[in-house]
């Protein structure tokens, strides 16, 4: 963090690719990609490093990371193992009465009418889960004290079991911790070296199934993670690394990665998180945009993050394995819903007659029917091969060549059932596959009283250059900006992450008699909780720091909670009461669109956030329009568009696009990571920083 | 008759198939949302924590008020919107825009008169096309007891709610004061009600305003072409659903326990003939008893609401659930029968649970009888004191006065042809969907203490696959006595299993007074629990399908390990025989015994 060196390298480790982007000390980025390699993480990076080494000219990779003071590491390792169910062998300590806490979670199911489905398995097993003798009550007082002898035969059995990790959730552990901390105590004289995380400790907030669900989930990555993360730590310094290693976060910033083996559950999802880090970056820069939709398109899932007035909207409900049926991982992280859509998504018709997309996926293997590996169901991918959007023989930068006769031969299939042309089937099949798209952003932004029409569109991904157009269209979104490092969008927002912490504690307090002791006291503690990992981090080279405090409240008959920025550390007088309720009003009206005028605030939690400032690579070139200048394709290719058919389509090379370059729809830019489709009246301006920004008729 | 078929031809589209399809989920989507305001913005626990509300949209495009879109509503509210968007219609010829009316009238359509609904014609290009319906299960609505439910009413005067029978409550988008001042003249804690009433028009706005944009960007033609045409594709989809089945006529039977007003409890029959030629169901329901002097009479909205859910429960889950399926199906409803169409004065207070949740399992049950492979077995059916109605004050609150309903209770899952039962399932007519309290957040806003809430074992019905299992639980006032009343089901007559399957346990209350000694309770309670004093219930198991010695053994050894079944009822239920202990893993089927006992068994 000294700011000599000549590159920043950030990795995400992804399901299938490895994205390596390594920023260079004008700002200046440059891709790889490598294949993932799940036995050996490191193996794939090297690939991914190989690539940009021989971009900048570095003779080998070594060489790179030696002159490279941050690597910045995102991973799937944590996701992987939670929803495939390999994490460490877990138990689950609980009050008394509640051992069916993470069987039972919230309730809720999708289908009233269908009995096909299994119910879901809880996270730890109801053998692995064990009843301590105790009990708080919603006051903090002690109405059970609690069984120590009992809790000792309890842990003596789980040494016997060979438990390699213990979650510890009791219920009101958040107003009074001490059972919890006495049981901590315990563990480590009964099982030391085995982890365990208390729930009071993690995360402090009310509702016992998300923050035991937190507490298991994030105790039962320990042993895998703290594994993981020092070898990882281990391959890069033997390659040549010298600088420090942080490690992305589910809040969308970093964190040194001892930090974060010391609460792995940080690690989920956090590739997503970053994807709206750097659409945020990009629209400021490009357009001075606050208010940002970022849409990352994958191989299989579709995810969207939303930027409001700069901030990026988070929550505690991020659901590891689908809503309901899934484990709600209860931090406050960044807001990424995931839908199951992607190039693989299969086209059917229904037995009413209707084409449906999805949700069955033809996978990687046998893949599209394009991909010529035996599989014959027409999918999204095939759809785009015949209606001309990608190019057979530039498929994953030139890595296969597509077969399009058979992907006409799948399309055909349900062209004949829907008694249209080939070209209108696969019209059909992007257009509705593009609905469920059109629902996930709505969904988000509708919840958050954004509307589309006003807001930017960020895509990033693979394949978001396909019908992010036509999205944008049905949403009513003005423009739509496309970076050019579209490709690896969440390994892009890593360079322009900062250090992220944050810290919680529940303290109940009312706006009609508000508690001024108790909620400074309280902001207090949250204050010496950033001390110490300020203190940390400045003797790690970090200078700039900056600290947010927010309640998280309702109007008092309320159920749900709503995130409130605070003006101020704490609380002198009215005034700075009279702040909150204004500005509890403000949100509540935007989000639900009535407000309460009058109406006295709970509030229930209170949040710190804590962020270091990592030094900035500024961009070396100043954002400046250039006059409009037309671009010239290198090929033409035939294109089918809705309305207007076939039609004889410019190819434009990314390569040869500079910044003021304009190109009017329909036209194809080919990136090395990604397709843009310009369907027609729309229009692309390469932007001052060299990016796509496209208007939307 | 109750539900209108139609002898029409069924048409092939003439839309383009991709609008079709996009359409359809635009309008999803706008009832999501609306849900999505409801669900945030309410305010009584009964709504903002367990979800107990509904958003639907109807349609009048097709000349008649039919309903086209209601995501994942509720069934016992979403499919009498169309009835009570017709009486908006009837009631108000000087119908406008700007308009909105509360309606919990169960003699006009109405579920139940605890379910306030807000409706809000939509007005396109000067044309009332759509109403926008939210409807919601309020914990108070002026009875005469601080509940929503009244089992013993004898009739409507008893009852005691305020019923609006599709009044005007908003004219221009503003309140109509005398209507808001009478709701909170007379409906207890009424800045909750009030908190809610706002959340649902909030909700029916957003609908209204979307179906406007909507409307205004496709033009009023193609949106009524696509109203007939997705009408006519659900009942397309219905059809081939109902060509799936084997035909021919089944009768399912059940019984609703004793209640008040009904000494010797209630038989229930309904008889399905299912014609799979012409692809239609006949249900007929008028074969039953007359209303009774009780709560415990069905409106019309619910008589066929139940019948509706059971039918859909044994049908693909991918049909759409709108006046287009319905068309495929023919209730049968006598006017003056306690599943019919209610006879004023009589109560229909519980209509959406009793006998609501029996007439669901009897009819998704009633499948089984088709053959292996169709229908599922019985799910739980206690509205216990889980599920009760808790109203006081609070010391901690400055005595602040608090009426809601409590979710901390739950009745295992039917189990089905393909698995074992769904265990947060609710009663019947919730089938999973509602949210369950907090333990926590139920303590912070109430003077309560929970002391257990857990799954029991044994309690699903044994089967090759399992009902799932009830829940039993504990709890008590803290500071303040709370006062509470239910009405509990399923204490004689339990769940029953299907094709072989066994019945799931069945419910009880007990109080436990300050000196530990144990009450069993009535199961109509309602009364003052003092503080020290507890309330321990349990709820019913689900039934199992198929029979017990033809579950996979290693399926009831993983049951075993997790204590869903003991070792004891593995052995007697399930003829399956175990070695080594649960304690260290060791758990394993005696292969050889288990053979013979099955055996034994099965002569």
């Amino acid at each position: 963090m000294n700011g000599m060196a000549q590159y920043r390298i950030a990795i995400d480790v992804g399901g299938t690719f490895t994205d390596v982007v390594v920023a260079d000390n004008t700002g200046r980025m440059t891709i790889g990609k490598g294949l993932t390699t799940r036995e050996r993480l490191f193996h794939g990076m090297e690939q991914g490093l190989t690539v940009v080494a021989q971009q900048l000219g570095e003779p080998d990779v070594p060489t790179l990371l030696s002159q490279a003071d941050l690597f910045i590491y995102g991973t799937t390792t944590a996701t992987n193992a939670v929803v495939e169910g390999k994490t460490g062998k877990t138990a689950f300590l609980t009050t008394e009465g509640f051992p069916d806490i993470l069987v039972l979670r919230e309730g809720g199911k999708t289908n009233a009418y269908d009995f096909t489905a299994p119910y879901p398995e809880p996270y730890v097993p109801r053998r692995l889960t064990f009843e301590i003798r105790e009990r708080v009550n919603a006051e903090g007082e002690v109405v059970v004290p609690l069984d120590v002898e009992h809790a000792r035969s309890i842990l003596k059995r789980l040494r016997a079991q060979h438990i390699e990790a213990i979650g510890v959730c009791l219920v009101w552990s958040i107003v009074n911790p001490t059972h919890e901390a006495t049981l901590g105590r315990l563990i480590e004289e009964e099982l030391p070296g085995v982890a365990y995380t208390p729930s009071s400790r993690l995360n402090p907030i009310i509702r016992e199934y998300r923050r035991a669900s937190a507490t298991v989930i994030d105790a039962s990555l320990k042993p895998l993670m703290q594994r993981h993360l020092r070898e990882i730590a281990q391959d890069v310094s033997r390659a040549g690394f010298r600088g420090e290693i942080l490690g992305a976060t589910s809040s969308g910033g970093v964190m040194p990665i001892q930090e974060l083996a010391e609460r792995p559950i940080n690690t989920i999802r956090s590739g997503p998180a970053l994807a709206p880090v750097a659409a945020l970056h990009y629209a400021r820069a490009e357009v001075g945009s606050r208010d940002v939709i970022t849409c990352d398109t994958g191989g299989t899932s579709f995810d969207v993050s939303l930027v409001r007035d700069g901030l990026i909207k988070a929550t505690r409900e991020t659901w590891l394995g689908g809503q309901w049926v899934g484990h709600m991982t209860g931090l406050s992280s960044v807001d990424v819903r995931s839908i199951g859509a992607g190039g693989g998504s299969v086209a059917w018709i229904d037995p009413g007659g209707l084409l449906r997309i999805g949700p069955h996926s033809a996978g990687a293997d046998p893949g599209p029917a394009c991909y010529g590996r035996g599989g014959a169901r027409p999918t999204v991918t095939d759809a785009a091969l015949v209606l001309g959007y990608l190019n057979p023989a530039y498929f994953l930068g030139g890595r296969m060549q597509l077969d399009v006769e058979a992907a006409r031969q799948a399309i055909g299939t349900i062209a004949d059932s829907l008694e249209q042309t080939t070209d209108q089937a696969a019209q059909a099949i992007l257009t509705i596959a593009g609905e469920a798209m059109v629902q996930a952003i709505q969904e988000i932004s509708v919840n958050e009283g954004i509307d589309p029409r006003e807001t930017l569109l960020v895509a990033g991904g693979g394949a978001a250059g396909l019908n992010i157009v036509s999205i944008a269209q049905a949403l009513g979104c003005p423009q739509v900006l496309i970076p050019r490092t579209a490709g690896a969008l969440s390994a892009c927002g890593a360079q322009y992450s900062d250090i992220v912490a944050e810290f919680s504690l529940s303290r109940l307090a009312v706006t009609d008699d508000f508690a001024y002791t108790e909620v400074n006291a309280a902001l207090q503690s949250l204050h010496a909780e950033m001390d110490t990992l300020e203190s940390e981090l400045r003797g790690r080279g970090l200078r700039n720091f900056k600290r947010d405090f927010f309640a998280e409240a309702r109007y008092p008959t309320q159920v749900w909670e709503l995130e409130i920025p605070l003006e101020k550390d704490r609380f002198d007088g009215p005034h700075d009461v009279a702040a909150l309720v204004q500005g509890f009003h403000r949100v509540h009206e935007r989000v639900f669109a009535v407000k309460e005028e009058g109406a006295e605030v709970e509030c229930l939690y209170w949040k710190g956030r804590l962020t270091g400032l990592l030094d900035r690579m500024q961009p070396d070139r100043s954002p400046t329009w250039y006059t409009p200048q037309g671009a010239i394709p290198h090929a033409h290719r035939s294109v089918y568009f809705a309305g207007q058919g076939r039609t004889d389509t410019p190819l434009y090379l990314g390569s040869a696009l500079e910044p003021g370059m304009q190109l009017h729809g329909p036209a194809i830019i080919e990136e090395p990571t990604t397709t843009i489709v310009l369907y027609p009246h729309s229009v692309a301006q390469v932007a001052p920083l060299n990016n796509y920004l496209i208007s939307i008729p | 008759m109750a539900v209108q078929t139609y002898s029409r031809e069924v048409q092939q589209t003439t839309l383009d198939p991709t609008l079709l399809a996009v359409l359809a989920n635009r309008f999803e989507a706008i009832v999501r949302e609306m849900t999505q305001t409801l669900l945030r913005a309410g305010r009584s626990a009964a709504i903002s924590i367990a979800r107990d509300f509904s958003c639907s949209i109807t349609t009048s495009a097709t000349g008649q008020h039919e309903l086209l879109a209601a995501a994942e509503g509720l069934p016992a509210h979403i499919y009498g919107s169309h009835l009570q968007a017709q009486a908006m219609c009837e009631l108000h010829p000087d119908l406008a825009e700007g308009d909105a009316f509360l309606h919990n009238d169960p003699y006009l359509g109405n579920s139940h008169p605890a379910d306030h609904t807000i409706l809000v014609p939509v007005f396109c290009e000067g044309q009332h096309l759509f109403t926008a319906v939210a409807k919601a299960h309020l914990s108070d609505i002026g009875n005469a007891l601080p509940t929503s439910y009244m089992p013993a009413a004898r009739d409507v005067y008893e009852e005691g709610a305020l019923l609006f029978p599709c009044v005007c409550v908003q004219r221009a988008y503003a309140d109509i004061e005398d209507i808001i001042r009478l709701c909170r003249r007379r409906i207890r804690v009424p800045e909750q009600w009030y908190g809610d009433y706002l959340a649902m028009v909030g909700a029916a706005r957003v609908g209204e305003r979307k179906i406007q944009d909507l409307v205004a960007k496709y033009g009023s033609e193609t949106i009524k072409t696509f109203v007939h045409e997705w009408l006519d594709y659900s009942e397309r989809r219905m059809i081939h659903a109902i060509r799936q089945l084997p035909g021919g006529d089944v009768i399912g039977t059940g019984r609703h326990d004793p209640f008040p007003g009904l000494p010797d409890g209630l038989p229930l029959k309904v008889k399905i003939a299912i014609d799979t030629q012409a692809g239609r169901i006949a249900v007929d329901l008028r074969d039953n008893p007359d209303n009774v002097a009780g709560g415990a009479n069905s409106s019309e909205a619910c008589s066929i609401s139940s019948v509706m859910q059971g039918i859909f429960s044994a049908l693909d889950p991918d049909v759409p659930h709108n006046a287009g399926s319905f068309r495929r199906i023919h209730v049968k409803l006598r006017e003056g029968c306690v599943v019919g169409i209610p006879r004023f004065p009589h109560s229909c207070s519980l209509a959406t649970t009793n006998p609501a949740n029996r007439l669901v399992v009897i009819t998704q049950s009633a499948f089984a009888e088709l053959g292996d492979g169709w229908g599922t077995a019985e799910g739980g059916v206690a509205q216990n004191a889980g599920y009760a109605v808790i109203s006081g004050t609070d010391t901690r609150r400055n005595g602040a006065a608090y009426v809601n309903q409590l979710i901390l209770g739950g009745n295992g899952g039917p189990a089905s042809p393909g698995c074992d039962g769904w265990v947060t399932y609710g009663i019947a007519v919730i089938s999973g969907l509602l949210y369950r309290d907090s333990i926590e957040i139920d303590e912070q806003k109430y003077p309560l203490f929970v002391k257990s809430e857990k799954l029991a074992q044994d309690s699903g019905g044994p089967g090759r696959f399992r009902g799932a299992p009830a829940i039993e639980a504990e709890y008590g006032p803290k500071g303040d006595p709370v006062t509470l009343t239910f009405p509990m089901e399923g204490y004689e007559t339990p769940a029953k299993g299907a094709r072989g399957g066994q019945a799931g346990s069945r419910a009880w209350a007990i109080k436990i007074d300050r000196d530990g000694s144990e009450i069993p309770l009535p199961n109509i309670f309602t009364g003052d629990l003092l503080p020290g004093e507890f309330i321990r219930y349990r709820d019913c198991g689900g039934g199992g399908y198929g029979p017990p010695t033809e579950r996979n053994p290693e399926d009831v050894r993983r049951d075993v390990l997790e204590r869903w079944v003991s070792v004891e009822q593995a052995r007697v239920a399930y003829g399956v025989v175990l070695t080594g202990s649960i304690e260290d893993e060791t758990l394993a089927v005696d292969q050889e015994a288990t053979r013979e006992l099955r055996e034994q068994l099965g002569k």
